[in-house]
């Protein structure tokens, strides 16, 4: 069922419209999360569209990373977590009941903050998706492994030793790596948390470069505390704040002519 | 364990930054070192001085009183002789029995013990909720406190006997008795050290797991326990050795028989237990004597090669 989906997305891919409004990817109505009393999102309401890059800012402590974790169902771990509202994935409320939760997560992929490589080789590292997928023939894992890691901008510095540890790569690589983990599988959308945050500024603009390349294909949310990154790279930007979202808009006119004023006020830098 | 409030940690880091230039590393483990002070150092390397002379004296001792029993019956009949009649005369020191004992009842013990000690640790730490986790795991660990005594008197009186009765077999004390037993005795120990080096394993990675869309079982089985291998291949370890070490269960329960069993119901007698029962009843000095520091010798070197084995998987898994 999950191949016909990934296949399916795979085909449409060509025909699709990139960053059309009318294309809704990801939708919230009203989503509130809790985790045990705190209420860390507050009726956040907005449409992300295909095949866009929505950036999403915020001081520390708003809520970014959570309002991500709703998206593949990441917050089903934390003991006390509850969400009520709706979050629409391709117009399918992913927290009634019912919904399968690991097709989900094949469909979103994610990379987390901190780099976490499976100790196993860089090979397995790429493969270890494909091979939940069912992919079993070694040509076949050969090719994604390839694609993956050209595609994540790492594949010229691991070509000669893609059996060693995933581990011993530096930082950088390692969440390059990541990256190329989360896309072996093709997902439709990819969840970044501040994917560039403990990287050099080479690795930080191969990452962007990456990511540009990427939302052909994928509809990219980012988190980032690096108000040029968001500028330079989506499409899009949600500012949050204490757990409300107070401006969704087209990154141009957020960073130009924001319509509240405590946007304008943290993307100069004068709090938060 | 130590939670020191902020006031505390300051001054600690005050005092450390007070110390002579030379012997503030920028190493987290120097650190402590040069906390302690350069005396508490010096007690520190005189105390573990003082360990290793006394394990190099043991091990003097044991080849020391173990060698001159060479003088009498070669190297190859003493390891490989069939025959283990000590109080004749001349004694018969073939020691191939009972080194076969102590492998075949270590060995069986482990394949009883380590599934049932990995199933328990698995459901401890990845499938039991937290408050089952939280009874369990204190009661497994008080379960290892146990005397070994116990186990070989339950083996005595309960499954030799019930041996005897249902399958009636000629003694329940034997090989698979003992097996049984030292199996379960090892559940405690293995069972704790496996179910803390799957905790250890990052919720990182589990999370990486499932966020590529995995299933429970597929991220215990293809993440957590490959990355929770060699914690659980020395706690395996720790469990052979002890079963091969361990005295009081067999030399109760495994019958005590210095021959190579037939099948698992026969009766064996393991070197410990052929180490406890004569040495106090062989005068010092006598060829017995000596045979039984080779035993022990022996023993040493089989927990030696089976400590090296472990550290060669290890090394090969870690390279490849
Ligand atoms: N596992 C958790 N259990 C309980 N509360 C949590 C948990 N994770 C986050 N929180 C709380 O939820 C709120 C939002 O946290 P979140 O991590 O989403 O912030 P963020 O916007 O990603 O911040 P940062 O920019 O620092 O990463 C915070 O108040 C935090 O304390
Ligand atoms: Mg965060």
């Amino acid at each position: 069922m999950t191949n016909i989906a990934v296949s399916s997305v795979i085909t449409g891919r060509e025909d699709r419209d990139a960053g059309t409004e009318k294309d809704v990817h990801i939708g919230t109505r009203g989503l509130d999360l809790y985790y045990g009393e705190a209420h860390v999102l507050k009726s956040v309401s907005f449409d992300m569209y295909r095949s866009s890059v929505t950036a999403f800012i915020g001081p520390s402590g708003c809520g970014k990373s959570s309002f991500i974790r709703c998206v593949n169902r990441m917050n089903d771990f934390i003991a006390g977590a509850r969400v009520t509202g709706e979050l629409l994935v391709d117009g399918d409320d992913i927290y009634a009941p019912g919904t399968d939760v690991i097709a989900l997560r094949r469909r979103v992929g994610m990379v987390f903050q901190k780099p976490n490589p499976f100790p196993m080789s860089i090979y397995d590292n790429i493969a270890y998706g494909p091979r939940l997928f069912g992919v079993t023939d070694k040509d076949q894992l050969d090719d994604i492994v390839r694609r993956s890691l050209e595609w994540a901008a790492l594949w010229e510095e691991v070509q000669d030793k893609l059996g060693s540890s995933g581990t011993g790569l530096s930082g950088g690589q390692q969440q390059r790596l990541c990256i190329a983990r989360a896309i072996a599988t093709e997902p439709e959308i990819l969840l970044m948390d501040e994917p560039t945050s403990a990287l050099d500024p080479l690795s930080t603009a191969r990452i962007e470069e990456l990511i540009r390349d990427l939302k052909k294909d994928f509809t990219v949310v980012i988190v980032t505390h690096n108000m040029q990154q968001a500028a330079r790279i989506s499409d899009y930007t949600a500012f949050f704040l204490m757990g409300e979202l107070i401006e969704y808009g087209k990154t141009s006119k957020i960073f130009t002519a924001p319509d509240e004023a405590r946007t304008g006020d943290y993307i100069t830098g004068r709090f938060g | 364990m130590t939670s020191y409030s902020d006031n505390e940690r300051k001054k600690l880091k005050k005092n450390s930054s007070e110390l002579p230039s030379g012997s503030v590393s920028g190493k987290p483990g120097r650190r402590v070192t040069s906390a302690l002070g350069v005396w508490d150092a010096r007690i520190v390397t005189l105390i573990s001085a003082v360990c290793i002379l006394v394990m190099a004296f043991i091990l003097y001792f044991l080849i020391s009183e173990s060698l001159p029993v060479l003088k009498a019956t070669s190297l190859q009949d003493l390891l490989f002789g069939m025959d283990w009649y000590p109080q004749e005369e001349p004694p018969a020191l073939g020691m191939a029995p009972l080194i076969v004992g102590t492998f075949i009842v270590s060995l069986l013990s482990c394949v009883l013990g380590i599934p049932a000690s990995l199933a328990i640790a698995l459901f401890i730490a990845e499938i039991a909720p937290r408050r089952v986790r939280n009874f369990l795991k204190p009661v497994l660990e008080l379960l290892g406190f146990l005397p070994s005594i116990v186990f070989g008197f339950l083996g005595m009186t309960l499954i030799a006997p019930w041996l005897q009765q249902e399958f009636g077999v000629l003694t329940g004390l034997n090989v698979l008795t003992a097996s049984f037993l030292l199996g379960v005795m090892m559940i405690p120990t293995v069972g704790s050290l496996a179910d803390e080096a799957l905790c250890a394993v990052p919720d990182e990675l589990r999370a990486a797991s499932y966020a590529l869309g995995a299933t429970r079982w597929e991220t215990l089985s293809r993440v957590v326990l490959p990355a929770a291998a060699p914690g659980i291949l020395s706690a395996s370890l720790l469990g052979i050795m002890r079963s091969a070490g361990e005295t009081m269960v067999v030399l109760m329960a495994a019958g005590g028989a210095a021959i190579i069993p037939r099948s698992l119901m026969g009766p064996v007698r393991p070197l410990t237990s052929a180490i406890a029962a004569e040495m106090g009843e062989t005068p010092v000095g006598s060829e017995h004597y000596h045979a039984l520091f080779f035993a022990g010798f022996v023993l040493l070197i089989l927990t030696l090669i089976v400590n090296l084995a472990a550290e060669r998987i290890e090394r090969s898994r870690r390279f490849r």
